[in-house]
C-alpha cells in the first residue's frame, strides 16, 4: 500500500510542486493545508504517514504546528520545507520533533532521499 | 600547469558568488541588524579570493582580500549596515566583477583598484576599532578539559561542502548517534549549529557498543554526510599518512559536472536530426509492415524520446540564474530616480530553457526599467493619491500547461491610455474615430518599433526604444507579450514562453502543396469549418465557439496560395495566447509530430507569421507557423 502524506505549504504552487514530486514517486497526497492551524487540524483528521511542512506560514508557523502535531502524535514523521538561510529555523524544528529536512528550490531526488529516511 | 582551460569555469563561478553578494547585500540593507547577509557575504568573498590566488589573478585576490578583510571585522563587531558602508561594498563587489571579467580576458593591466582599496581599508580600520572590544566577548568560551577525555570512540564527521543548513543535518546526525549510545563532548557546541557559517564539521564522543561499521553506516544515513571516522581507522590511516592527510577534508566526489553549454547545444543538434531520422524510419516501417522492423522502430522511437527527455532535463535551468540580477538593478534605478521601491521575486525555482533564459534578461531588464522609470509615481505623488510612498514591483514566474508566464507587474499610474490613443490616431495607427483602445491594441501600438511617450529622454529609459525591442526578442523565441493596465493602480506585462525551444510538438497543416508546422503549445483545439456557423465581427469572419467570438485566417489568402479551389469541409485549427484566440483555416491536417526547430532567418518582406523552419520525416522542409503572429 502506498504511504500517505499531507502536504502543508502557503503557497499553492509549493504545494503543487510536492504533490507532484511524490504522486510520481507512488505516494498517495492525502490532503493539503496552507496554515500552521489546519495542518494540526488535518494531521488529527487524516493521520498521514508522512507530513511535509513549510517553516513560514500565516496563522501558526510550521515549528509550533509540529510541536502540536509531535504532541498529538510522538510518532509523527516530519519532513521540514526549509529555505537556504533559514539554518537556525531548521534546528529550532528538529529539536520540536521534525524528522529531517529539505530546502528549496527542491531538486525530486533530494526530497525523495530526504522522504525515504524518515520513513525509513 | 595550464591554467587557461580553467579560466571559464572560475569565471562562471565567481559571476555566481558575486551575484549572491547583490542579492546579501539587498538582504542586509532590508535588515540592517541581521548578521546572516555578512556571513554571507564573507564566504562569498572569501570564495573568489581563493580561485583567483589560484588562477593567479593578482589584483581580484588583493580586492578580494581587502573585501574579506572589512566583512570579517564588521562580522566580528556585529556591525549594523549602514547606508555608508552598503554602498562602498556595493562599489566593491562591482569593481570585484570588473576586476575579475578583465583578468579572464587578460587585462588585468587595465585595472585601477587604488581608489577602492584605499576606502575599503580606511573602513576596515574603524571597523576594526570597534571590533577589537565587541570581539572579546563574542568568542567562545575554551572547551572544558575534561571533555577531551570523555568516555567513549571519538567520532569525526565532515557533512558534503554543497550540503545546505549544515547545522540542521548536523543535528540530526546528534539525534541518530544518541540512538546508538551516549554523546559527549560535541564539539562545535551544538549551539553552533544554528549559525550560518558551520561549516559542516563535528566532533564528539560516543559511548556504545555498536560495531564501527554499523556506527557510520547508521550515521551516513542522515544524509548530506561526506566522511565518519571511527579510531579504527584513524589507526589505520595512520600507517598510510599520505592518504590519511585530506581525506577527511576533501570534498565528495560531487554528482555535478559542469559542461560547456555548446555541447548541449551539439548534443540537441544530433538529436535533433535523430528525430527527424526516426520520423522517417517511421515512415518507412509504416509501408512495409514487417513485425520485425516494427519492433525496431518502437524501440528506437522510445529510446529517441528517452534520449530526447533527458537532454532537454540538462538544459533547464532555474530562472533565479537570470533573476537574481534585477534586485540590484531595482534598487539602484530607484534611487537614482528618487523612487521607493519595494522589489519581490516569485516563482525563482521556475526552470527553463538555458537558451530561452539567456535571451530573457534583456526583454525582462527593458520591462523592469519601464516599470521604474514610468511606470511608478515619485513618493510624494503616490502621497497625494493615497497610495504607499513605497511602490511594489513584482516579478514572477509561474509554469503554465506546456508554457511558462513571466509577469512584471507595478502598482503605479498605469498606462495613459489617452495619450497613447492621440498618438496613435495622430500617426494612423488606428481609425481616426476610435474612442478607446483595448490592452491588445494598446500593445499593438506601443511595440510599434520607436514608438515612445517618454517626455524626456532620460539615461534609464525612454531613448524611444520601446516595448518593441522586447517584443520582437519574444516572437522570435516562439513566445508572447500581454498587457494589462488599469488606470492608477498599475500595470503589467506577461510574457509567455515555450518550455524548451529545440523540440516540440506541433500539428503538421497542408495548405496547397506546402506543410506547415503549429506549436502544440499555442492550439487549443481544432474544429471543422462549416460545422459551426460563421459571422461577420468588426468586419473580420469569425466563428463562435462556445459563446465566444473567434475571429478566422484564412491560411490560405494570408499567404497567398493559388492552384486548386480549396475542398468546402476543411479544418480550423483554434490558436489561444493568454485570453486571444484566433482559429486558423487550413486545407488539411496530416497529423502531430515532434519537429526540431532550426533558425529561420526571414528575407525581406516576408510575412511575420513564420517562427522558424523544420525539416519533415522525407526530408522535405516545412515553415513553422507563429502563433504570436495569427493571433
Amino acid at each position: 500500500m502506498s504511504h500517505t502524506v499531507l502536504v502543508c505549504d502557503d503557497a499553492i504552487f509549493m504545494r503543487t510542486m510536492i504533490s507532484d514530486i511524490l504522486a510520481q514517486a507512488g505516494f498517495e497526497v492525502v490532503g493539503e493545508a496552507e496554515t500552521g492551524v489546519q495542518a494540526v487540524e488535518r494531521y488529527k483528521q487524516l493521520k498521514p504517514d508522512l507530513v511535509t511542512m513549510d517553516i513560514v506560514m500565516p496563522d501558526m508557523g510550521g515549528i509550533d504546528a509540529v510541536r502540536e502535531i509531535v504532541k498529538h502524535d510522538p510518532d509523527a514523521k516530519i519532513l521540514m520545507c526549509s529555505a537556504m538561510g533559514q539554518q537556525a529555523l531548521v534546528v529550532e524544528a528538529i529539536q520540536a520533533g521534525a524528522k529531517d529536512f529539505v530546502v528549496k528550490p527542491f531538486q525530486p531526488s533530494r526530497v525523495l532521499e530526504a522522504v525515504q529516511r524518515v520513513l525509513g | 600547469m595550464d591554467l587557461s582551460q580553467y579560466a571559464e569555469l572560475f569565471l562562471a563561478e565567481s559571476r555566481e558568488h558575486l551575484s549572491a553578494c547583490n542579492q546579501l547585500l539587498l538582504a542586509w540593507e532590508r535588515k540592517p541588524a541581521s548578521l546572516e547577509p555578512v556571513g554571507g557575504l564573507f564566504r562569498a568573498v572569501h570564495t573568489v579570493k581563493g580561485m583567483a590566488a589560484t588562477m593567479g589573478y593578482a589584483a581580484v585576490t588583493d580586492l578580494a582580500h581587502r573585501t574579506e578583510n572589512l566583512l570579517d571585522h564588521l562580522r566580528r563587531g556585529a556591525h549594523p549596515a549602514t547606508d555608508e558602508l552598503l554602498q562602498l561594498l556595493f562599489r566593491a563587489r562591482d569593481a570585484l566583477e570588473q576586476a575579475v571579467e578583465l583578468s579572464v580576458r587578460g587585462r588585468e593591466r587595465d585595472l585601477d583598484l587604488s581608489a577602492i582599496t584605499a576606502e575599503l581599508d580606511r573602513a576596515a580600520a574603524r571597523a576594526g576599532g570597534k571590533a577589537g572590544r565587541a570581539a572579546a566577548a563574542r568568542e567562545p568560551p575554551p572547551p572544558p578539559i575534561e571533555a577531551l577525555a570523555a568516555p567513549g570512540r571519538l567520532v569525526q564527521v565532515v557533512l558534503r561542502a554543497e550540503a545546505p543548513l549544515k547545522g540542521g543535518r548536523a543535528l540530526l546526525l546528534l539525534k541518530r548517534a544518541q540512538a546508538l549510545g551516549a554523546v559527549h563532548a560535541v564539539s562545535p557546541p551544538p549551539a553552533a549549529f544554528e549559525a550560518e557559517d558551520f561549516d559542516g564539521r563535528l566532533a564528539f564522543r560516543l559511548e556504545s557498543a555498536a560495531p564501527a561499521d554499523q556506527i557510520r553506516e547508521r550515521l551516513r544515513a542522515t544524509g548530506d554526510v561526506e566522511s565518519v571516522t571511527l579510531p579504527e581507522e584513524e589507526e589505520r590511516r595512520a600507517a598510510a599518512p599520505a592518504a590519511a592527510a585530506g581525506a577527511a577534508v576533501e570534498p565528495a566526489r560531487s554528482r555535478h559536472l559542469r559542461v560547456d553549454l555548446r555541447r548541449l547545444d551539439g548534443l540537441m543538434d544530433l538529436i535533433g536530426e535523430l528525430v527527424t531520422a526516426r520520423g522517417r524510419l517511421n515512415e518507412l516501417a509504416a509501408e512495409r509492415r514487417d513485425p520485425a522492423i516494427d519492433d525496431v522502430t518502437i524501440q528506437i522511437s522510445r529510446l529517441t524520446a528517452d534520449l530526447q527527455a533527458e537532454i532537454i532535463q540538462a538544459r533547464m535551468t532555474p530562472v533565479w540564474q537570470v533573476f537574481d540580477r534585477f534586485p540590484r538593478l531595482v534598487r539602484d534605478l530607484a534611487r537614482q530616480l528618487g523612487k521607493q521601491v519595494a522589489f519581490r521575486v516569485e516563482g525563482k525555482e521556475i526552470e527553463l530553457d538555458r537558451a530561452i533564459l539567456d535571451e530573457l534578461g534583456d526583454p525582462l531588464m527593458h520591462l523592469l526599467r519601464n516599470a521604474v522609470d514610468h511606470g511608478i509615481e515619485p513618493p510624494a505623488e503616490r502621497r497625494r493619491r493615497g497610495k504607499n510612498p513605497e511602490a511594489e514591483i513584482v516579478l514572477t514566474a509561474l509554469r503554465e500547461r506546456s508554457s511558462v508566464a513571466i509577469s512584471v507587474t507595478d502598482d503605479g499610474r498605469g498606462i495613459d491610455r489617452a495619450t497613447i490613443l492621440e498618438r496613435a490616431r495622430r500617426d494612423g495607427l488606428v481609425d481616426p474615430h476610435a474612442e478607446a483602445l483595448t490592452d491588445d491594441q494598446l500593445l499593438r501600438v506601443l511595440a510599434r518599433p520607436g514608438f515612445s511617450t517618454a517626455d524626456a529622454v532620460t539615461n534609464v529609459s525612454g531613448r524611444g526604444v520601446g516595448i518593441d525591442v522586447a517584443v520582437t526578442r519574444l516572437r522570435a523565441l516562439g513566445g508572447s507579450i500581454e498587457i494589462r493596465s488599469q488606470p492608477g493602480k498599475g500595470t503589467t506585462f506577461v510574457l509567455r514562453l515555450p518550455v524548451t525551444l529545440a523540440i516540440v510538438r506541433a500539428l503538421i497543416a497542408s495548405v496547397g502543396r506546402e506543410r506547415y508546422a503549429l506549436p502544440l503549445t499555442y492550439v487549443a483545439e481544432t474544429v471543422e469549418l462549416g460545422a459551426a456557423p460563421t459571422t461577420t465581427v468588426e468586419g473580420r469572419e469569425a466563428i463562435v465557439l462556445r459563446d465566444r467570438v473567434v475571429p478566422l485566417v484564412y491560411l490560405r489568402q494570408l499567404l497567398g496560395v493559388a492552384g486548386d479551389a480549396p475542398p468546402p469541409r476543411r479544418p480550423i485549427i483554434v490558436l489561444e495566447m493568454g485570453d486571444r484566440r484566433s482559429g486558423v483555416v487550413v486545407d488539411g491536417m496530416l497529423g502531430q509530430q515532434e519537429i526540431v526547430v532550426k533558425g529561420f532567418d526571414a528575407p525581406q518582406g516576408t510575412l511575420p507569421v513564420f517562427s522558424g523552419a523544420t525539416i519533415m520525416g522525407d526530408g522535405v522542409p516545412a515553415l513553422i507557423l507563429d502563433a504570436g503572429g495569427l493571433v
